[in-house]
C-alpha cells in the first residue's frame, strides 16, 4: 500500500488556474559564482568563489589545490642531485630561480665553494628567467583585459631566451643546468653571442610594448586604481617583490640579503607608490630593463676556468679519470648511486624570484637524501591578498586582480 | 586629442607588424627561422650547430613541413650506442657499449629503465645487458642517465615524434627498439663525439707508449743478457 502512496506522490501538481504572481526580486542576497577553475584568465587550475552584489565583488575566496602534486614529499625520496629536476618543475614560468634557491639552500647544507665562472651563469640565467617571466606576465595580463595583440610580440623575445636555455642546458623550460657546486656542464659555443643578441634586442623590444601600454587611454582605465594593495595589507599578507615595490616599499632580496655576487652589480630597485594594477605593470616593465643592465654587467664579466667545484664530496670526477683509474669508477658509481651526504642541519635560502621572495627550506639527516623540503613560494603567500584587492570593486576588476598577481599554480599547490 | 592618438600608436604597431608577416607570406623576406632546409632533410639527422637569431616577419614555421633545428643539446628520450666497428673490448658483444652496470637505472628520477644483465651459457654474469627496456611515458628528459654514464654507451635522442593511439605497448622501447649505431650518436652530438673520439685517441696512444715501453725493457734486458 505504501508504494501506491509514494506513487501519488511524484504526481505532477495540478496546473494552476491562474498564472502564478510575479516573484519578487531578492535584493539582500549576493549571488555567488565560480570563476575558473577551467577559465582562461584564471592562470591554471585555480577557482575564485565570488560572492557578487550585482557588479560588485562582496568577496572572492581563492579556492586551491586542484594541481597538488606532493613534490614536496617527493623530494624525501630523491637524492640531492635528483632534486635538481623536481624544484623547477614547481614553477613553469621561472624554473631557474626556483632550480637555484634549492641549490643554494643544499649548498648552504654542504658548505661547498662555487667557482667564479658558475656564479655569474647562474646571474645570467637568472635574469634571463626573470625577463622571460615577467614578459609572460605582460602578453597574459594585456590578453587578458582583450589587448591581444601585445601576447604575440612578448612571446616572441621569450621563444628567443627559451631557445637559449635549450641551447644551454637541454631542455627549454627544465634544463636543470644549476647544480649544487657549479654548473652541470660548461657553457656551448656562442653562448656570449647568443646572450648579446637578446640583450640587444630587448630595449627596444620593452619600447614596443610600452608604445602599445603606457600611454594607451583604455590600458589605463582598466588598471589606474585597480586592485589597489597597501604597504600595510601586502606586509601584513607577508607579499613580497613587486606587489611592496609598487607600494612604495624598496624592497628587493638582491640588496637587502644578496646571493650570488648580486651585491657588486649596479642596478636600481624600481618603486612606485600608487600600490594600483598601473604601477605594478610600471615596475615590472622598469624590472625587465634593470634585468638586461645586470646581465650585461654579468656576461661583460664572465671568467674563464672551472664550471664545478673541485671538492670531490660533491663533483664527480671527470669523465677522462674514469678510464684510467678504478677508484675514480667506484667514486663515480657511490656518488650517483648514493648521493652525497652534507652533515645534519638545515639551510633556508630566499631568492628575489621574479613573483617575489622565493625560499628553500632544506632539512638533512645526514642521509643522501633530504629529510624534508619545504618551500617559501610567493603566488602562494600572495594569492590570499586577492580579495583585499578586488573586494567593493567591479567583476570585471577581478581579472585584472587575478592577472595582476601572476599566480603560478604549480608553486601554490605543490 | 590626446585619448585617440596614443591609441592610435599602438595600433600602428599592431599594422606594421601584420604588414611584415603578410610581406613575408609573400615571400618577400626571410623568416625568423631563417632558411629551414626541404621538409625530406629536415629529418633529425641533419642538425645545424646554432640557433635561429633572425627576427623579423613570421615567427612561426609550417611545422610538419618545416621544422625548427635543435641545438646539440636537446635531450629527448635515451638511446643506446653500438660501435659497428667495435674494439678488441667490446667485439665479443657486437659493439653494444653498455655493461649492464645498472648506473643510469640508479640515477633516473622518476625511475623508466629496467636493465636484466646477460649471463654466459655456463651461468655466469657477462658484461651486457640481456634486457634493457625504457618507458618513454615516464621518462621526464632530465638526460641523467646520459649524463652519468661512465662508458658513453647511452645518449639523449632528439627525435620527439613518437606520438601513438595508445601508450603502454608502444612507448615501452626494447633492447631492439633503443639501439642507434655511433654514426647516429656523432651526427646528433658532434662535439660530445669528438670529445669522446680524443679520449679514445689519448687511451690507445698511452697504451701504444706502455708496449713500446715495454719493448724497449724486454730489447734492453735481451741486449744485457747477449753482451
Amino acid at each position: 500500500m505504501r508504494a501506491v502512496d509514494d506513487l501519488e506522490l511524484i504526481q505532477p501538481p495540478p496546473a494552476p488556474s491562474r498564472p502564478l504572481p510575479p516573484t519578487e526580486p531578492v535584493v539582500d542576497e549576493p549571488m555567488v559564482l565560480n570563476i575558473g577553475p577551467h577559465h582562461p584568465s584564471t592562470h591554471g587550475v585555480l577557482r575564485v568563489v565570488a560572492q557578487l552584489d550585482g557588479e560588485r565583488i562582496v568577496s572572492a575566496t581563492p579556492d586551491i589545490g586542484y594541481l597538488h602534486t606532493g613534490i614536496e614529499k617527493t623530494f624525501e625520496g630523491k637524492t640531492y642531485v635528483k632534486g635538481t629536476t623536481l624544484a623547477p618543475r614547481m614553477s613553469y614560468l621561472s624554473p631557474i630561480h626556483n632550480n637555484l634557491a634549492y641549490v643554494l639552500a643544499v649548498e648552504k647544507l654542504l658548505d661547498v665553494e662555487v667557482p667564479e665562472r658558475a656564479t655569474v651563469v647562474r646571474v645570467i640565467l637568472a635574469e634571463l628567467d626573470r625577463m622571460a617571466s615577467h614578459l609572460v606576465y605582460l602578453g597574459i595580463h594585456a590578453l587578458d583585459l582583450g589587448a591581444s595583440s601585445l601576447m604575440l610580440y612578448t612571446f616572441r623575445e621569450r621563444e628567443s631566451i627559451l631557445d637559449l636555455m635549450e641551447m644551454t642546458g637541454g631542455a627549454r623550460m627544465f634544463p636543470s643546468y644549476i647544480r649544487p657546486g657549479g654548473l652541470a656542464m660548461d657553457l656551448p659555443e656562442g653562448f656570449e653571442a647568443a646572450v648579446g643578441e637578446i640583450l640587444d634586442r630587448m630595449p627596444s623590444a620593452i619600447d614596443e610594448y610600452e608604445t602599445l601600454l603606457t600611454k594607451n587611454p583604455f590600458w589605463r582605465e582598466r588598471t589606474m586604481g585597480v586592485a589597489r594593495l597597501s604597504a600595510e595589507d601586502a606586509i601584513a599578507f607577508g607579499a613580497t617583490g613587486w606587489l611592496l615595490r609598487a607600494a612604495g616599499i624598496a624592497y628587493d632580496l638582491r640588496k637587502a640579503v644578496p646571493y650570488c655576487g648580486y651585491e657588486s652589480y649596479d642596478f636600481e630597485v624600481p618603486v612606485r607608490h600608487e600600490a594600483d594594477a598601473y604601477a605594478r605593470y610600471l615596475v615590472r616593465v622598469a624590472e625587465i630593463r634593470e634585468a638586461v643592465k645586470i646581465a650585461r654587467q654579468a656576461l661583460s664579466r664572465l671568467p674563464g676556468g672551472a664550471w664545478m667545484t673541485s671538492d670531490r664530496k660533491v663533483a664527480p670526477p671527470p669523465k677522462q679519470e674514469l678510464a684510467d683509474s678504478m677508484e675514480a669508477v667506484i667514486h663515480h658509481f657511490k656518488l650517483w648511486t648514493e648521493g652525497f651526504k652534507p652533515a645534519p642541519g638545515e639551510a633556508y635560502v630566499g631568492v628575489e624570484a621574479p613573483r617575489g621572495e622565493l625560499g628553500m627550506y632544506v632539512v638533512s639527516d645526514g642521509s643522501g637524501r633530504p629529510w624534508r623540503v619545504h618551500m617559501r613560494s610567493p603566488s602562494f603567500t600572495q594569492l590570499q591578498a586577492l580579495e583585499t584587492m578586488v573586494k567593493g570593486g567591479l567583476l570585471a576588476d577581478l581579472v585584472t586582480g587575478v592577472a595582476n598577481l601572476d599566480p603560478v599554480l604549480g608553486e601554490v599547490d605543490r | 586629442m590626446a585619448f585617440g592618438r596614443e591609441a592610435l600608436r599602438g595600433m600602428g604597431i599592431t599594422i606594421r607588424r601584420f604588414y611584415s608577416t603578410y610581406r613575408h607570406g609573400l615571400n618577400l623576406q626571410p623568416s625568423a627561422a631563417g632558411d629551414l632546409p626541404a621538409p625530406a632533410e629536415a629529418r633529425n639527422t641533419k642538425v645545424p650547430a646554432g640557433m635561429p637569431t633572425r627576427v623579423g616577419g613570421l615567427a612561426t614555421v609550417q611545422y610538419p613541413e618545416q621544422k625548427l633545428p635543435v641545438p646539440e643539446r636537446f635531450r629527448y628520450i635515451p638511446f643506446l650506442v653500438y660501435d659497428e666497428e667495435p674494439d678488441h673490448e667490446r667485439a665479443d658483444f657486437d659493439g653494444v657499449r653498455c655493461t649492464a652496470c645498472g648506473i643510469c637505472a640508479k640515477v633516473c628520477p622518476p625511475q623508466c629503465i629496467w636493465i636484466v644483465q646477460g649471463k654466459g651459457e655456463d651461468g655466469k654474469a657477462r658484461p651486457v645487458s640481456s634486457e634493457f627496456y625504457i618507458d618513454a611515458s615516464i621518462c621526464m628528459s632530465c638526460g641523467f642517465c646520459a649524463e652519468y654514464c661512465p662508458f658513453d654507451a647511452i645518449k639523449m635522442d632528439h627525435d620527439y615524434e613518437f606520438s601513438s593511439y595508445e601508450r603502454h605497448e608502444s612507448w615501452v622501447f626494447d633492447l631492439q627498439e633503443l639501439l642507434h649505431p655511433v654514426a647516429y650518436h656523432a651526427a646528433l652530438h658532434p662535439s660530445d663525439y669528438a670529445r669522446e673520439a680524443a679520449e679514445e685517441r689519448a687511451k690507445a696512444e698511452a697504451r701504444a707508449a706502455k708496449e713500446a715501453a715495454k719493448a724497449a725493457k724486454a730489447a734492453a734486458a735481451a741486449g744485457g743478457e747477449a753482451g
